[in-house]
């Protein structure tokens, strides 16, 4: 009997087609980067240009030499996937952490799971959270740790205003380790509303202002690049859980707003946990996927050692993926069961 | 002479890491240096060598029914024995294995070689076949320990060759299964093309 | 191949079986009991080498058992003399704290008789390898800042510079730094009592 193939479209067919929906996925990367240049200068460019070369250059020589096959660099995937990854590190990243990002992201996240379609986990998250495990200090300073060395071009970041330099959910969690109240911790100038939404954050080069990235997430859906049932069932779950923590006990938990706009929650909802591979074909799977991913970010968040959970929740996800696309839409699952 | 085939098989064609795929805890959790993965497979080659020649001399006299629980008292005993004289006489090693001495006991690789081999052959072979297999096993801890020390924490044997620390990433359970996997790749391709 | 299975063959084997392993064992235990303590004593007594002046006594046999707080005198953390001749050179003072990033961690804190710190060193702890576990290294900054500071009379406010004290911190591992503050402070009330004992 032959297999009906359930999936929503999308389809993605040849090699053409996978090139349109890559590009797209770039212009809709596009505000977030231009931000992130804007504050960042000569940095943000030495950190989207390395990333992108590194991925590219790694999956040519893997395909090429390793392999012995052809190169599949039109697609645009590795590109893709260079951008994601510099959006995912800090923008002081020395060269040589960014090219191990490469290395994991493409060589192992990706290659070795048989190349584009076929890898289980986002590989930029991958790259992302195994270099936060191998390079603590580096990926979770910010540019007051940057070191001196290491760009091929330009210098290490310089910042005009002084902060602490930590990341606003690392600013809150530290607070609340040493009992300071809440409401405290939110007069703080930096973790305002306002800097979020238009401005800068410590953090990653994709964390900075939501406005870019929903610009992105709003191109997205008008080219029917993707669906939104994943990102906005994310936020919703986000905003609901946290919501509700915080109507219970104001005082150790950060308001739903605040969580929906920092760390890489946006980036995540918007771009990683939608990227096709690696997420449920089905609307209700897509929408179980997003939920879970809601539920571990808040969990880590509010009760977990790290200050940010978005990386590794949808990794998480990720791995329910094979299972979820397992839930048939009813009609079909009926006329099975006849035979 | 044939017997020493029983040997060799040990260490490459029956290596117990790298194509049995036996003793995956032990070789996740104690890799973290080259030196612990050598001294786990030496206590470990210690005690499959005394348990399969012992359980190759009792096996006539032990009823078909019983035979696994005696197998098991038989290696839990010698494991014992392994884990008062390195506490005695290597402490620091001791310390440093910590819960993963006793855990010899469950290593599919022992029970595995006494229920496959030793009971079915001679004391002598058995011993052979201990020696073999448990120089496989500390060749391959041994590197997936170095691995793992050379690039998590920049030394190789203990003696470190820069001052910083190495992608930690790999003195961790993820970078242990990350070096084992691509270990296994490498090991059985070139054991492929030496067969091809 | 194996005899018959029946009972009486079944249970006489594994006796016998059990037996042998356990007079096995009992015999290696005998050989290897005085070996075992020493390493015992030795890793101790290392320990204690690490953090007090030189000394020429054996101070596993000079337990003091000092409660760090006095209200609550069964709780007592385990101080070892160090001696030359007849003159005590140190106190090496065992402290636990449970504030660590991965758990409970134990130091081995050594006062001169003065009460001043001459050298911490780490017994056991599970702290992130990277980060928190820089406590074992001995020659960092974090470790010999303590040395030479009187924990008891004042001078020194014993809590990281975050938290308005006079320690600095291991970079990125605040939870772990303030967690060996802990530690020494136990240390510091430890010594203090001593004295009064």
């Amino acid at each position: 009997m032959n297999k009906l193939i359930v999936s929503p479209s999308p389809h993605v067919h040849g090699k053409d087609n996978t090139r349109r929906l890559m590009g797209d996925v770039i212009i809709a990367l596009l505000p977030a980067v231009l931000v992130s240049i804007y504050f960042f200068g000569l940095s943000a460019i030495h950190l989207v240009a390395v990333s992108v070369v590194a991925c590219v250059a790694v999956e040519f020589l893997i395909q090429k030499f390793l392999l012995k096959g052809k190169s599949s660099i039109g697609d645009l995937s590795a590109i893709v996937t260079g951008v994601l990854l510099a959006l995912n590190l800090p923008v002081c990243s020395p060269w040589w952490l960014i090219l191990i990002g490469a290395v994991v992201a493409i060589g192992i996240a990706k290659m070795t799971f048989g190349g584009l379609g076929q890898n289980i986990f986002n590989p930029a998250l991958v790259a992302r959270v195994v270099l936060l495990v191998s390079f603590p200090i580096l990926m979770t300073g910010s540019a007051f740790h940057a070191p001196e060395s290491g760009y091929i071009f330009g210098n290490a970041p310089e910042f005009v205003d002084a902060t602490s330099g930590a990341t606003p959910l690392a600013l809150v969690k530290e607070q609340l380790a040493k009992g300071v109240a809440m409401d405290e911790i939110m007069k703080d100038p930096n973790l305002s509303y306002f800097q979020m939404l238009y401005a800068r954050m410590g953090g990653s080069a994709g964390e900075l202002s939501a406005i870019a990235l929903i610009l992105g997430f709003v191109y997205l859906l008008v080219r029917r690049v993707i669906k939104p049932y994943i990102s906005l069932s994310v936020l919703l779950t986000v905003f609901i859980f946290s919501g509700l923590l915080y109507l219970g006990n104001p005082a150790k938990f950060v308001d739903p707003v605040f969580n929906l706009l920092t760390g890489g929650l946006l980036l995540g909802a918007f771009f990683m946990a939608t990227d096709y591979v690696t997420s449920p074909m089905t609307t209700k799977g897509q929408i179980i996927f997003g939920v879970g991913i809601g539920v571990i970010t808040v969990l880590i968040r509010a009760f977990g050692a790290y200050p940010e959970g978005v990386s590794f929740a949808i990794l998480i996800m990720n791995s329910t993926v094979p299972l979820l696309n397992k839930i048939q839409p009813k009609r079909f699952a009926k006329e099975a069961q006849k035979k | 002479m044939s017997k020493f085939k029983y040997l060799l098989e040990g260490i490459v064609k029956n290596n117990p890491t790298f194509v049995l795929v036996l003793g995956m805890c032990p070789t996740l959790a104690t890799t973290t240096s080259a030196m612990n993965g050598m001294g786990m497979g030496a206590a470990t080659m210690a005690v499959l060598i005394c348990s399969n020649m012992v359980i190759s001399l009792l096996a006539p006299i032990i009823p078909d029914k019983v035979r696994i629980p005696c197998y098991i008292v038989v290696i839990a005993a010698f494991v014992t024995v392994v884990q008062f004289v390195m506490q005695a006489f290597t402490p620091a090693l001791y310390e440093t294995l910590g819960i993963f001495i006793p855990l010899i006991v469950v290593n599919c690789i022992v029970l595995g070689r006494a229920e496959a081999f030793a009971n079915k052959h001679s004391v002598l072979e058995s011993a052979l076949d201990g020696i073999g297999i448990g120089i496989g096993f500390t060749i391959a801890l041994t590197c997936i320990g170095l691995v793992r020390e050379v690039l998590g924490n920049l030394s190789a044997f203990d003696h470190k060759f820069a001052s910083s620390d190495g992608m930690l990433v790999f003195v961790l359970a993820p970078g242990a299964f990350l070096v084992l996997g691509y270990l296994m790749v490498i090991f059985n391709k070139i054991k492929g093309k030496k067969n091809a | 191949m194996a005899i018959k299975s029946s009972l009486r063959n079944m249970a006489l084997v594994l006796t016998l079986v059990c037996l042998g392993a356990s007079a096995a064992v009992a015999v290696i235990y005998a050989v290897t009991k005085d070996p075992i303590e020493i390493a015992k004593a030795d890793k101790t007594n290392k320990a204690i080498k690490q953090v007090v002046p030189a000394f020429d006594n054996n101070p596993s046999e000079e337990i003091l058992n000092i409660p760090a707080d006095l209200s609550s005198p069964q709780e007592t953390n385990k101080v070892y003399v160090a001696k030359k001749g007849d003159e005590i050179v140190g106190y090496a003072v065992e402290s636990t704290t449970t504030k660590g990033f991965g758990g409970a961690f134990t130091i081995m804190v050594g006062f001169t008789p003065n009460g001043e710190v001459y050298n911490t060193s780490v017994i056991s702890h599970s702290e992130t390898p990277g980060l928190g576990a820089k406590i074992t290294d001995g020659q960092s900054h974090f470790i010999t800042q303590w040395n030479g500071k009187n924990l008891v009379d004042g001078s020194v406010k014993i809590a990281v510079t975050k938290d308005g004290g006079d320690i600095d911190a291991i970079t990125a591992s605040t939870i772990t730094s303030r967690a060996y503050c802990d530690a020494m402070e136990i240390a510091g009330n430890v010594f203090n009592n001593i004295n009064i004992q």
